[in-house]
């Protein structure tokens, strides 16, 4: 009985499918329409010169550096303009968060599952974590930051997102799931506010630091952001992965 | 050899890292595949599976409705690694192709149940990957028709006219902060033919080479623009191939290699094939637009080869042409997870016979998460048919079906 269709019934069909379905299958987000959101420019960007591939960028109030890392696995400290001061000289497989904590700097190793606790001081690395998930190799976490309202670090899991917070020693406390954007590629708190950055949406969540609920979000026209940190003045820093890029923006609208 | 130690050399020397090859589950956008890992090893478990009904709309007087019915795209299950010591590793099998091998006692040597199978190192500026995997020429080829809406790939470009896949040897490098990238390589020259016959009588390799330039960054193998890029995004490429399957004493390939003849005649031929071509790609904003054109050059070594047609020499001059043109514009409606595609295509097999063919092809997909579960519509028209050599019994085919990657 299923050997053939009428032909009417094929190009009734394609009308469908091609003219009017889409009409009927719109999802908006009325909740993600709802929430304020606000477009946000860069200011101006610059080259990353001899970083291939930086995944992400953290400002360290200490030294007033950046650290970056790097898709190949390397961790590289820079000045504010991007130029590079020195690099670690343990390399994992595929850095893809870094996070400053007290003398500490704690990187993200994504395909192999793992966090590395470098020394601030002169970049030799102290210990290593695993950190277990079970989703695809090159969609884990791209991103770890401290959570100093919980007292807890964060790892954010790229697709499907998940954020996850661990103790000091990298066991785990608690995850949430995180339906606000297609994936996310980085996460800084800052300022008593937890950021997350939607990587494909080119996007900017500020969250509740306690709840990670979305309080307001601004559109970045930024391909492929993948790094996000704040200066000291509150200036917003993203790295773009692909166009080996770091932009900088002003402080974000309401912040 | 001499040129694999060339290409070896030429590699080494530019002396600048690599990027990423194509693999479809190596960059996975899926969030399905189970990923284990211990401190030396990490290994991802993904696969894909594909279904559709196809409804062909035949001419009058044909009455074998064997093409209306429900058909397996795609059960493909792969194994994607990563060792400690920089070493990648990928095992992807067409279940179907298989399980069909074995219940009808009759492999497909154009699928031989393997879609990759390699190993690759990269741990030095230049990635090396030895195995059997996409020849790195076409962007069609190259890049993974499943996520976008059509079904399958262009006929130019799906392996009629030559192979999409062979064992061999790839290099990879890229340069300008991986605005350049650049391949080199060694094949059997047989195809996906290889497993079948493992090697040929010439004892020689097919050589290719492509040359990618991306602005302003690098550009992955995706022909939907998932991201909506804010900016403009383009691809140049230009690609070649090259091999010499000349058969001593007197050898053809339809009688050696009668697998390796493809569709066209144009697969493997017993003589000297040079394939060029150049493709681009550009997008922003949901959109997409793909251009490729492939010229195949061949001189078969004796003039009463079949590709010949029975013409003088003095027309022919020893030499035929074969080739064609793809091209698709696409766009993402990311608000009604909509993606709806135009492509058009034109082929001609054989220069030296009258007739050439085109295509038009409207897609529509519907992602309930990206095309990682997506339901897809395809409607296939063949506007101008090769009456001379490839007449077809229909005039149009209809395929709808629902995919998963896991």
């Amino acid at each position: 009985m299923f050997k053939s269709i009428p032909l009417i019934s094929v190009r009734v069909l394609i009308m469908l499918v091609f003219f009017v379905a889409p009409i009927f299958l719109c999802s908006w987000k009325k909740e993600k329409k709802d929430t304020p959101h606000y477009k946000f420019k860069f200011e101006h960007s610059k080259g990353l010169k001899n970083i291939p591939e930086p995944s992400d960028v953290v400002y360290d109030k200490e030294t007033n550096h950046f650290f970056i890392v790097s898709d190949h696995g390397m961790l590289f400290e820079c000045n504010l303009d991007g130029s590079i001061i020195r690099k670690a000289e343990f390399e994992g497989l595929d850095f893809e968060g870094v996070e400053v904590k007290d003398s500490f700097l704690y990187v993200s190793d994504e395909s192999p599952r793992k966090v590395y606790k470098y020394r601030k001081s002169d970049l030799s690395m102290v210990k290593e974590y695993n950190v277990s998930w079970a989703g695809a190799m090159n969609k884990a976490f791209e991103s770890i930051t401290y959570n100093y309202t919980k007292k807890c670090f964060v790892l954010v899991a790229q697709y499907p997102t998940v954020i996850i917070e661990y103790n000091d020693d990298f066991k785990e406390i608690n995850r949430y799931k995180f339906h606000q954007t297609r994936d996310v590629s980085n996460a800084r708190w800052y300022n008593g506010d937890m950021y997350i950055l939607g990587n494909l949406d080119e996007t900017i969540f500020k969250c509740d630091p306690m709840t990670y609920k979305v309080k307001e979000y601004y559109k970045i026209n930024v391909l492929n952001p993948e790094g996000l940190a704040f200066d000291a003045d509150g200036n917003v820093i993203v790295t773009s992965d692909n166009l080996q890029r770091i932009y900088f923006f002003k402080n974000l609208p309401h912040n | 050899m001499k040129k694999i130690l060339l290409f070896t050399i030429m590699a080494t020397a530019i002396g600048t890292r690599s990027q990423a090859q194509f693999s479809e589950f190596k960059d996975l956008n899926s969030f399905s595949p189970f990923t284990i890992s211990n401190d030396n090893n990490t290994l991802q478990l993904g696969g894909r599976i594909g279904f559709y009904y196809e409804n062909r709309i035949l001419k009058s007087g044909y009455t074998n409705l064997d093409h209306n019915g429900f058909d397996v795209k795609d059960m493909d299950l792969d194994i994607f690694g990563k060792t400690a010591g920089k070493f990648v590793y990928e095992c992807h099998y067409s279940l179907i192709d298989i399980v069909t091998a074995a219940t009808t006692a009759n492999s497909s040597p154009m699928t031989p149940g393997f879609k990759a199978a390699y190993i690759a190192y990269e741990g030095f500026k230049i990635h090396i990957k030895f195995g059997y995997d996409k020849v790195p020429y076409s962007q069609s080829n190259i890049s993974h028709e499943h996520a976008s809406p059509f079904w399958s790939h262009p006929n130019l470009t799906g392996g009629d006219f030559y192979a999409r896949r062979d064992l061999g040897l790839t290099l990879n490098t890229s340069l300008l902060k991986d605005k350049l990238n650049l391949y080199a390589g060694a094949y059997s020259g047989l195809g996906e033919t290889v497993f079948q016959y493992g090697g040929d009588a010439s004892g020689t390799f097919e050589y290719v080479g492509r040359a990618e330039f991306s602005y302003p960054g690098k550009m992955k193998y995706n022909l939907i623009d998932e991201e909506n890029s804010p900016i403009v995004h383009f691809r140049v490429a230009a690609n070649a191939r090259y091999e010499d399957k000349t058969q001593p004493g007197g050898g053809t390939i339809a009688a050696n290699y009668p697998d390796a003849v493809g569709a066209y005649s144009t697969y493997m031929v017993n003589g000297k094939r040079t394939i060029y071509g150049g493709d681009a790609m550009i997008v922003y904003r949901g959109f997409s637009l793909q251009l490729e054109e492939d010229i195949l050059n061949i001189k078969p070594t004796s003039q009463a080869d079949p590709l010949f047609n029975g013409t003088a020499e003095s027309l022919n001059k020893g030499v035929v042409n074969a080739g064609g043109f793809v091209s698709a514009l696409n766009y993402d409606w990311l608000k009604a997870k909509s993606v709806f595609s135009v492509g058009y295509e034109n082929t001609n097999a054989n220069d030296l016979q009258i007739g050439h063919m085109e295509w038009v092809t409207l897609a529509y997909a519907y992602t309930f998460n990206s095309f990682n579960s997506c339901a897809k519509i395809e409607y296939y028209i063949p506007t101008v048919e090769d009456v001379n050599a490839k007449p077809l019994k229909y005039t149009g085919q209809l395929r709808i079906g629902y995919q998963i990657v896991f």
